[in-house]
């Protein structure tokens, strides 16, 4: 202490000593918040406390260190503190230091906390720099033809693709926060003027009640706030691609992006839309037309063929004219399954391959391809276990379910055909009937955002027939459609 | 397109429940019912479709005068509550018996040439819960549905091809060569292939534009009418007299006339396909049953849809006599023709009471 004593000038052994009493109660009170902040961030070891003197005194530094980049610290914090002081008073925000929460959740949002201890002043600077991914292209729903580029993880990426899309004041992002435990951030994208605002009054409200701890992807909350969430078929549209989204926020969609999750979801949709991809725009419109039916009528065909093959063979052998028949028969002569199990058998090894490619790593991935296809397609035949019609038939409906542009579609066929296959095992070509009929009857209940999944189709909307099945020629596809129920028509 | 609207039946909607209400396993034994007539028979459907107008307007006109009531509610009102709630009793009980008839027809029917080797029991308890499924949706669901099905099943059309090239139109002529009685006994014995438009005199206070709608329903009939002159008048190009008489299901014989190198027995095909026929007909009955049972117990409950369904459920499976039966569902078709000539009658009292009665 003596030695201390000696070290300090005159001057400012005078300043000190008349506003002793008032240090002292400032310093007790600093210790004490930063001691409670650091009871709030117990265990966290991350969380960096840090004294630094400045010319206003000590400032004591706290951050999250993995949510913070050493060079952004460099450049905004700690060049700032040693030359600029001023700055950083410039472009921080004052904390109240009693709100613990305030504190704690803007910690964990990658800010920068800075207490000068001084004048018992704790101040925030924004530094979230977590690192991020570089924008790709993508690889589910690739194209020849049109942009590129995919969203990616980061919220805010993801906006900046949409946004330097559309540049129009008119398009908006709201904000939120969900989930009790992750505290997810989303945001809702609409253009004002061309949104149906009911829609989105749904929307917000059906988010508000969405009570659930956690997210880690879009897909959860899209599932939460679907109109019919028991249903197989998908309800809203989901992609990663910003030219398509921008296509149906221009259209008067609602766009909800999350942080941390690659893809967003479109509301309110369409059954048909679910076979429409963005490429089509770019392709003639012969082309495009073209291809647009293959998808539509692809996914029909791929829960209707292996049934099929089930209901003639159990039940109708006589639909098939005699040649047919013999061929059919002849192929099958070894076979000792009745036709439900073969279909089952191989369209579970399909089910399976698929699983197990997805899976595997992509250089063991192809030697299994050519073991699944040629070993246990050709062996199965030669050893009698199934038909090679059969398996022309499987590989048939195995490919058209890929057909569909949205990835959950195609996982649809795959259950549906599932439920097809049964019935016609059950009840033959009657049984196929019902299931259709079903398949009908539960399309044209389903809802999405309130709208009816069939729209174009039932209730008909004439003007958007044109951009269906079929897609007319460029110049007639001006108008917004039905299902928007946007007030811009 | 508020999917919760008062008034939810557009013009198509209108046009389609009438249009698929009458086409149900009746025309395909149109022929063989109309067979008193001989080769006369192939534009008598337009001679029904005449009759089907006259009696569709006195229904409107009188849905008109009590646009928030449908029939169980308007015979209540002009008959007063104990004739007008025992009235319906007797419609909604005809209902069932008639849904039944129906369903159990198209069963045996499946049975006899898709499904040989198995009982009904199970199939009729899959369909019975499809078509539960299909009228928990409210009629408007079922409109839609109907409109799916008349879309879906047009294409069958296409297979006449055959038998119009194998027919001869010479048989056709001349055309009225038949009698007063025989008409009559074709009337009485064909005109149930056409019954199903009366149901407008049910949802008919759904419908958004009333004013148009007898001009929808109109529409309505005449697709019918003409799906039924198609198939007579083709059946009379491809049949003999005799054949017209004594082939049961004619209509199903004339896809086997089809030639395709893939498929030998499109008739099969066809039979399974009419099941969206069958459903989108019974599908309009039972929900109207249902709105009648809600009126005579004066509440609306979904129960009401499980009891008529297990109802139609027993009288299809239990052992029952076939002669009792088919003597049920006889009389159950008189007591739908009966609802045809009815809201005339009714017209009749509601000009009588006017005054006393407040729509």
């Amino acid at each position: 202490m003596k030695f201390k004593k000696f070290m300090r000038s005159p001057k400012s052994e005078d300043h000190k000593k008349a506003s002793q009493n008032v240090k002292n109660v400032i310093n007790t009170e600093v210790e004490q918040t930063i001691e409670s902040i650091q009871k709030h961030t117990d265990h966290i070891s991350d969380v960096i406390f840090k004294k630094i003197p400045t010319e206003e005194g000590i400032v004591t530094l706290i951050y999250v260190n993995s949510l913070v980049d050493k060079m952004t610290m460099q450049v905004m914090i700690f060049i700032p503190l040693a030359n600029h002081l001023h700055q950083i008073h410039q472009v921080s925000e004052v904390v109240s230091i009693s709100d613990n929460a305030a504190i704690v959740s803007k910690l964990m949002g990658g800010q920068t906390l800075l207490y000068f201890h001084e004048a018992n002043l704790l101040e925030s600077i924004d530094t979230y720099s977590a690192s991020t991914r570089s924008i790709t292209n993508t690889e589910t729903e690739s194209t020849v033809i049109g942009p590129q580029d995919a969203f990616t993880e980061s919220l805010e990426t993801n906006i900046s693709l949409v946004k330097r899309r559309i540049k129009n004041t008119n398009l908006k992002n709201e904000d939120l926060t969900i989930g009790s435990e992750t505290n997810t951030k989303i945001s809702i994208l609409y253009i004002e003027g061309i949104v149906n605002e009911e829609n989105l009054e749904t929307l917000k409200g059906r988010i508000d009640k969405v009570n659930y701890p956690s997210f880690t992807d879009i897909s959860i909350l899209k599932q939460l706030i679907e109109d019919n969430p028991l249903s197989p078929f998908p309800q809203y549209y989901m992609s990663v691609r910003p030219d398509s989204i921008v296509h149906y926020l221009l259209n008067g969609r609602i766009v909800i992006f999350m942080d941390n999750s690659q893809a967003a979801i479109v509301c309110p949709t369409s059954f048909l839309e679910m076979f429409i991809s963005i490429e089509d725009y770019y392709n003639r419109w012969t082309t495009a037309s073209l291809l647009r039916m293959l998808r539509f009528f692809g996914f029909f065909l791929t829960i209707m063929i292996t049934p099929m093959y089930i209901s003639a063979l159990t039940f109708h052998p006589e639909i098939l004219p005699y040649e047919l028949l013999l061929n059919l028969q002849e192929s099958r002569s070894r076979v000792p399954f009745p036709p439900l199990i073969e279909v089952l058998f191989i369209e579970l090894i399909i089910e399976v391959l698929r699983e197990a490619g997805s899976r595997m790593p992509a250089k063991v991935g192809q030697t299994i391809g050519i073991v699944g296809g040629i070993v246990i397609g050709t062996a199965a035949v030669e050893a009698g276990l199934i038909s090679n019609i059969l398996i022309v038939l499987v590989a048939t409906s195995a490919l058209l379910s890929f057909l569909p542009p949205i990835f959950l579609m195609s996982n649809t066929s795959r259950f549906v055909r599932y439920i097809f296959i049964l019935s016609a095992g059950a009840f033959g070509l009657f049984g196929q009937m019902l299931a259709f009929a079903w398949l009908i009857t539960h399309l044209l209940r389903l809802n999405s955002l309130g709208t009816p999944f069939m729209t174009p189709v039932i209730p008909r909307k004439a003007g958007d027939l044109m951009d269906s099945i079929i897609r007319f020629p460029t110049a007639f596809l001006k108008g917004k459609t039905g299902i928007s129920r946007s007030p811009k028509k | 397109m508020s999917t919760h609207k008062q008034r939810p039946l557009n013009g198509y909607h209108v046009i389609f429940l009438t249009q698929s209400a009458m086409i149900g396993t009746g025309i395909l034994t149109l022929p063989q019912k109309l067979s008193s007539l001989g080769y006369s028979q192939a534009f008598v459907p337009l001679l029904f479709g005449l009759i089907a107008c006259l009696t569709m307007w006195p229904m409107i006109w009188l849905n008109s005068k009590y646009k928030n009531d449908n029939l169980f509610r308007i015979n209540e009102k002009l008959l007063g509550t104990w004739i007008g709630k025992s009235i319906n009793i007797i419609i909604v009980l005809s209902f069932i018996i008639f849904l039944a008839g129906i369903i159990s027809d198209y069963m045996n029917l499946i049975q006899t040439t898709a499904l040989t080797e198995q009982t009904i029991t199970i199939p009729v308890l899959f369909f019975l819960l499809l078509l539960l499924y299909i009228v928990s949706g409210g009629i408007k669901s079922i409109a839609r549905f109907c409109i799916i099905t008349f879309f879906l099943t047009i294409p069958i059309l296409y297979f006449l091809r055959w038998s119009i090239e194998k027919g001869d139109i010479s048989h056709v002529l001349p055309l009225f060569n038949f009698n007063g009685t025989e008409f009559l006994n074709a009337l009485k014995e064909g005109y149930l292939s056409i019954l199903g438009y009366e149901l407008i005199m049910f949802y008919y206070p759904y419908i958004e534009n009333q004013k148009k709608a007898f001009k929808h329903a109109l529409i309505g009939v005449w697709i019918s009418i003409i799906l039924c002159l198609i198939t007579t008048l083709v059946s009379v190009m491809y049949y003999s007299e005799w054949q017209l008489k004594n082939i049961e299901f004619s209509v199903l014989h004339l896809f086997k006339a089809g030639e395709l190198t893939f498929i030998e027995r499109i008739d099969i095909f066809g039979i399974t396909l009419w099941v969206f026929l069958i459903l989108s007909t019974v599908a309009g009955y039972l929900w109207t049953a249902k709105k009648g049972l809600d009126s005579i117990r004066s509440k609306e409950t979904k129960s009401h849809d499980y009891i008529i369904t297990i109802l139609i459920f027993l009288l299809i499976i239990l052992p029952i006599s076939q002669e009792l039966l088919e003597r049920l569902f006889k009389l159950s078709n008189y007591v739908v023709y009966v609802l045809i000539i009815w809201p005339m009658f009714l017209s009749i009292i509601h000009l009588l009471r006017k005054k006393q009665v407040q729509p």
